[in-house]
Parts: C-alpha cells; structure tokens; sequence
C-alpha cells in the first residue's frame, strides 16, 4: 500500500452520463433508495428496483465484475440473514429484506464508482460550510481530511515494521507488541505534523494570535 | 533582517524531578548575518534555539523578536516572515502529494486558485520537482523529499529560512545537493546541522553546549572549539579502543 | 523523542482564548487517529493466544483512540474516520466502505464506534485524574470498566438496533447474534486499556496536564 493508489480501488474513470451526472443527485439516488428500503413492502418491487439499479450500474461501462466485487463482502450474511428470516417470516418477507440491502449496496456502489475520490472528498468537506456560523471551518476539516490520508501509508508501514521487528523478537504473537509501537510511532508523528504545520502557520484558529 | 533574542532562558518542568531543567540558559544574541550555523552536541539546545526563532518554543523568560515582532505575542506575523525545515521532511509534508503541499503553503498568501496554482508550478520547477509533483511523497527519494520541503517552505517567500538539521538524513550525494541549494538562496538561512563541512559555509558559527553559547564566531574556529569539546573527558576503558 | 514535560509557562497570553479552540497538534492528532482507525481495520488480525484465534484490532483501536485522547478529540477522530468510509473510502474492515454499509446488518456498530469512543475519553479523562498517585492496577480495573460500560451501551446496543432496523430481526435474535462479539470484545478492551496506560506513561502530556505554552501546543525538546 505505497502512496494513496489504494484511494482509487473504487473508482472507475469514464465519461457516461452516470459519471457526468452531478454529485448531489447520486447522493439523492443512495438517499431515495435507503428510505425506500422502509416503504418497499413487497418483494417484486425491490427486485425490480434491484434490476433497475444494476442497470444503471452497467451503464456507466463500470463492469459486471465491479458489480459482482461492491456486492460480494455483504452475502454470506445476508444469506444467513436470508436463511434465518425465511424460516422466521416466511420467503416472501425474507427476500424483501435481502433485497432491499442489495438496492442499498448497489446505489451507493454506483456512487463511488462513477465519483473521483478527490470528489467525494470535496464533497465531504462542502458538508462543513452550512455550519461555519457555528464555529466549523471548512478549510480545516479539508486540513484535516488530508492528513489523515497521507497518514494512512505511515500507519501501514509502521504496523509493517512493527510486525518484522516483533517476529525477529519472537514476539508475534504478542498482540500488546504488535499494536503499542504503532500508537507510540503515530502519536510522535502526530506531534511532529502538528509542529510542522504550525510552523507553517496552518492548522491554527483563524481568529487566534495577533 | 534583524532577530534579537534578549536575555532568553527556557526550562522545562519534568515530572519527578523539583527543579526545572533548564534547556537554553539567559540567551542574548542579535543575528543578522546571511548565513549562520549552530553546532552543539545532542541536547545542547540546537533545535530549542531554533524553534525560538519561529515561536514553536516560547521563551519562559526575556522575549524573541523577528523584524520587531514579538514571537509570542505576533505569532503569524512572525511565522509569514519565518521559513522553518524539520530535519524529517516526511513530518513536515502534510499533503499527499507535492502539488498540494505548495498550493498549502500558498493558501493563506493567494486566494484565488489558478494564481496559487501557477505560483506552486514555479515553485515546484525552481528545484526541478515539477515532474514529481503528482507523485505521493511516500514515493520519493529521501533527497527529493527534503527539497520538496524547501519548495513549499520557499513558495511564500520567507526573508528568514531556518533549518533543523537539514542534511541528517541526506546521503552524500543529496548533502552536497542541499549545499549547494542552501548557497545560492536570497534569504537569511539560520541552520543547524552535525554535518561540518556545511558548517563551514556559514558566515558565523554558534557553538552550543548544555543551553549555552560557548562559541561565537567564525566557523573554522567555531569548528576546533567544538571538536575540542567534544573529545575532552572521552576517554573509552583500554580493553575497547579501536 | 524527549517529550519530558511542558515549558514553563510563564507567558500564559491567549492560554483561554485557546481552549476554546484545537491548535495545529490537536488537527495532527486527530487526523493521525482517524488513520490509525483506518489502518487497524485494513491490516490482517492478529493471533491472540495459544488457539491462534484472529481478531481484527479495528475495535481496539476505536477504544484506545477514546482512551488516549478524550472525548472531543476521539469522537472527531473516529466520527471523521466513519465519514470518510461512508463517503467511499475503502477503510472500513474488509476494504469495505460506501453508503450501503448503512443499509447491512454492521450498520449500528460504525455508528456507535464514535459515540464509544467519546465515551470511554470522558470516562477516562474522569478516571485518570481522579486516581493520580494511585497504583497502577486500581487504574487499570477502571479503565476497563470504563471501556466496557462504553462499548455496551453504545457498540453494542446500537449494532443490536442495526441488526433488528436493517435485517428486521426480533430482540431476543439481535441480542444473541451480538453476544458474539463478546469473548473478542473484553480481550480487546484489556489490551486496550494496557496499550493506553503505556502510551500515557510514554506521553503524560497526552491527555491530562494540556497546558500550553507557544501556539505550536507543546514545546517539544529535540535536543
């Protein structure tokens, strides 16, 4: 995991109408689905719902295996989710629940597959602005969203370290060495990015000093 | 550009112990020329001095000021006026790649985003980084990285560069590389460093030594007063002499 | 790393205006935080014991996260860690992010990660500066039941409201489907609270004694 390539693992670059679409009205799309998912009653609508979103998934040129990829981390719980409901509920209810997730699942996967990951980010960061008057400053939430990013490939790297220097100890099965140095690395690294950008006069208070 | 320091001293409350330690002792300097170097063992308060300089350490007593402003009490007016380098340049970038590293430096400087975005180009490309700029800094070479952190430092212009030992981490080649950028910059550069023969560039040395200027001066004679400080009272048990 | 304590303080200018507000190293710690969440979810679990049963340390870090840095900063740190998965980040365990976690079964238990996490930094906060001084063990048994008392009221009690609001199971399934998560979830708080009392020896300055003396937060001494 070097650098933030791992970012890009959702997204797929392409110029379909579901790419140009704007933000907010995918975000609408995940949002409209995941109420539906209280209201849908019947089974055959969600299914079709189902149908209809995989659709627009495909039509975005993303890919059948993408699709098969954002849904294949939530089956084998829905399957024992589907399972258990059937034998409580009846096949009927059980599948409407399943499905229901799915329509779920799929929207947002359409979202992040057709949205750059700088732009959900942005987007991310824009959720800041309607609260500056209390207090919120979107540009130090943006701060702060970056830093956690590049942050991610130093907490990978020292659990990495940490890792080869415990197995050479003979300590890998130790979890309190495999996890302390990580934190103790990250909280100086922390510090050390604190004093970095205060000396760059980034990171403070707008209101504060002078 | 004029620094005064008068009569600083910093001391630091540690658990267990009554007395505070004390980190620099009853400093007072005036530093106005272009180059100067400060060279001192570990933990004689090289990196405690410097940090005065850009108000990461504030004085717990007598005062620091940059051009008149008071480190404490003007803070940002002192930090626009204070370029400051960590010897680790992987602290100091905070931005996944270099691009937005410079255009962070830029932020407060330049509102308007093309604007910011040519000022980081030219900054990139005076240290010939323009190529690297979309690379994630995890990806480039210790040397490349240290440069990096110059470019973002130098985007806004400081009158005052200060580095915390600069070339710790460089290999020889890059050492010599940072010199020779460090040579040919317009600002006031206050730096310190293990590394002599960059000590040897500078126009006034500082020798450091348990929170006080023992030296002050030339660097030839800055540099045989520290290597005397150094090897007196070293004295290694026979059996492990090399 | 010599971070022996604070500079004396004895220019406090705009010490309360401050307070009110994070400096640089506090955005630094949570941003780390939230990455070390991000990155505890991401790695491989690692084996307890003699049975080499894996755990994911996601969770251990969700609490050491409120335990080492007090309830403001670990509900941002963990809150902007959940944020950036739901937006579509692949941090959540598994690689797994996007909105569709709200609709799965594991939805309460994202949600209640910050809350936790909040929890047990207050309670911490609460515990370590009302047992200073004290021995070690008194501390620690504290800890844990602070860590233990915030993961069942918010973890837990949410994830069982996930299960019954997104897989529409009954109370009493929720609720055995949850006990699960038990057995891992004391071992991960003991570490827990083991890993946190190191880190706050290694940093007393962490989260009690915050006091600050240059804008930069606490005047470290590199030598």
């Amino acid at each position: 995991m070097s650098g933030h390539g791992f970012l890009l693992a959702n997204y797929v670059p392409g110029g379909s109408p579901v790419h140009r679409s704007p933000l907010w009205l995918k975000f609408l799309l995940v949002l409209a689905c995941g109420m539906a998912s209280f209201l849908i009653a019947d089974w055959a609508v969600s299914a079709c719902v189902l149908v209809l979103l995989c659709g627009v998934f495909l039509l975005s040129g993303a890919g059948a295996a993408r699709l098969v990829r954002a849904v294949r981390p939530v089956l084998p719980v829905l399957a024992a989710i589907g399972l258990f409901q059937w034998w409580q509920l009846g096949g009927p209810t059980a599948a409407r629940i399943v499905l229901n997730v799915l329509v779920c699942v799929v929207a947002a996967s359409i979202l992040t597959a057709t949205t750059p990951v700088q732009e959900l980010l942005d987007g991310v960061a824009s959720l800041a602005r309607p609260f500056r008057r209390f207090g919120a400053d979107p540009e130090r939430f943006a701060l702060t969203i970056a830093i956690m990013l590049r942050s991610i490939p130093f907490v990978a790297g020292a659990y990495a370290d940490v890792r080869n220097s415990a197995r050479a100890r003979g300590l890998e099965r130790n979890p309190r060495a495999l996890v302390l140095p990580v934190f103790i690395t990250s909280v100086a690294f922390a510090r050390q990015t604190g004093e970095a950008l205060a000396a760059r006069g980034l990171g403070d208070a707008e209101d504060q000093g002078s | 550009m004029s620094i005064i320091l008068d009569r600083v001293a910093v001391r630091v409350a540690v658990d267990g112990r009554p007395a505070p330690k004390i980190l620099l002792d009853e400093l007072s300097l005036e530093l106005v020329e272009r180059r100067i170097g400060v060279i001192g063992a570990n933990g004689s308060g090289k990196s405690t001095l410097l940090r005065l300089l850009n108000g990461l350490v504030a004085p717990s007593s007598g005062n620091v000021t940059v051009a008149g402003y008071d480190t404490v009490r003007s803070v940002r007016d002192v930090r626009r006026r204070v370029g400051f380098v960590f010897t680790d340049p992987l602290s100091q970038l905070v931005m996944p790649t270099g691009r937005e590293d410079v255009e962070l430096s830029l932020r407060r400087s330049v509102r308007n985003p093309r604007e910011r975005r040519a000022l980081a180009e030219s900054a990139l490309a005076r240290f010939g980084l323009l190529a690297l700029a979309d690379q994630s800094i995890y990806e480039l070479s210790g040397g490349e990285r240290q440069l990096l952190a110059l470019a973002a430092v130098l985007a806004v212009d400081p009158a005052v560069l200060v580095l915390d030992e600069p070339s710790t981490l460089l290999d020889l080649r890059n050492r010599e590389l940072l010199r020779r950028t460090i040579a040919g910059l317009s600002q006031q550069v206050i730096l310190s460093t293990h590394d002599l023969e960059l000590a040897r560039d500078m126009d006034r040395v500082l020798v450091l030594d348990a929170g006080k200027v023992v030296f002050d001066g030339a660097p030839d004679d800055a540099v045989a007063q520290y290597r005397a400080l150094c090897t007196a009272g070293l004295e290694l048990p026979a059996g492990e002499q090399k | 790393m010599t971070q022996t304590g604070n500079v004396v303080p004895e220019k406090v200018t705009t010490a309360k205006k401050r307070r009110a507000s994070w400096n640089a190293t506090d955005l630094g710690l949570i941003a780390v935080f939230a990455a070390l969440v991000a990155g505890s979810a991401l790695i491989a679990a690692v084996p307890v014991g003699g049975l080499g049963v894996p755990i994911t340390v996601q969770t251990l870090a969700v609490m050491l996260t409120g335990l080492a840095l007090g309830p403001g900063r670990a509900f941002s740190a963990v809150g902007l860690y959940v944020l950036l998965g739901l937006a579509g980040l692949p941090i959540f365990s598994g690689g797994r992010s996007g909105l569709g976690i709200l609709a799965g079964p594991s939805a309460g238990y994202i949600i209640g990660f910050p809350l936790a996490a909040a929890a047990v930094g207050w309670l911490a906060a609460v515990v370590l500066r009302r047992t200073a001084g004290r021995s070690g063990k008194i501390r620690a048994v504290l800890l844990f039941a602070a860590a233990m008392v915030s993961s069942i009221i918010f973890v837990h009690a949410l994830g069982i409201l996930g299960m019954m609001v997104n897989a529409k199971l009954s109370l009493p399934a929720a609720f055995l489907a949850d006990l699960a998560y038990y057995p891992g979830d004391v071992i991960k708080n003991v570490l827990a609270v083991t890993i946190a009392l190191s880190l706050h020896r290694a940093f007393p300055d962490l989260l009690l004694r915050r006091v600050r003396t240059a804008p930069a937060g606490p005047a470290s001494a590199h030598p």
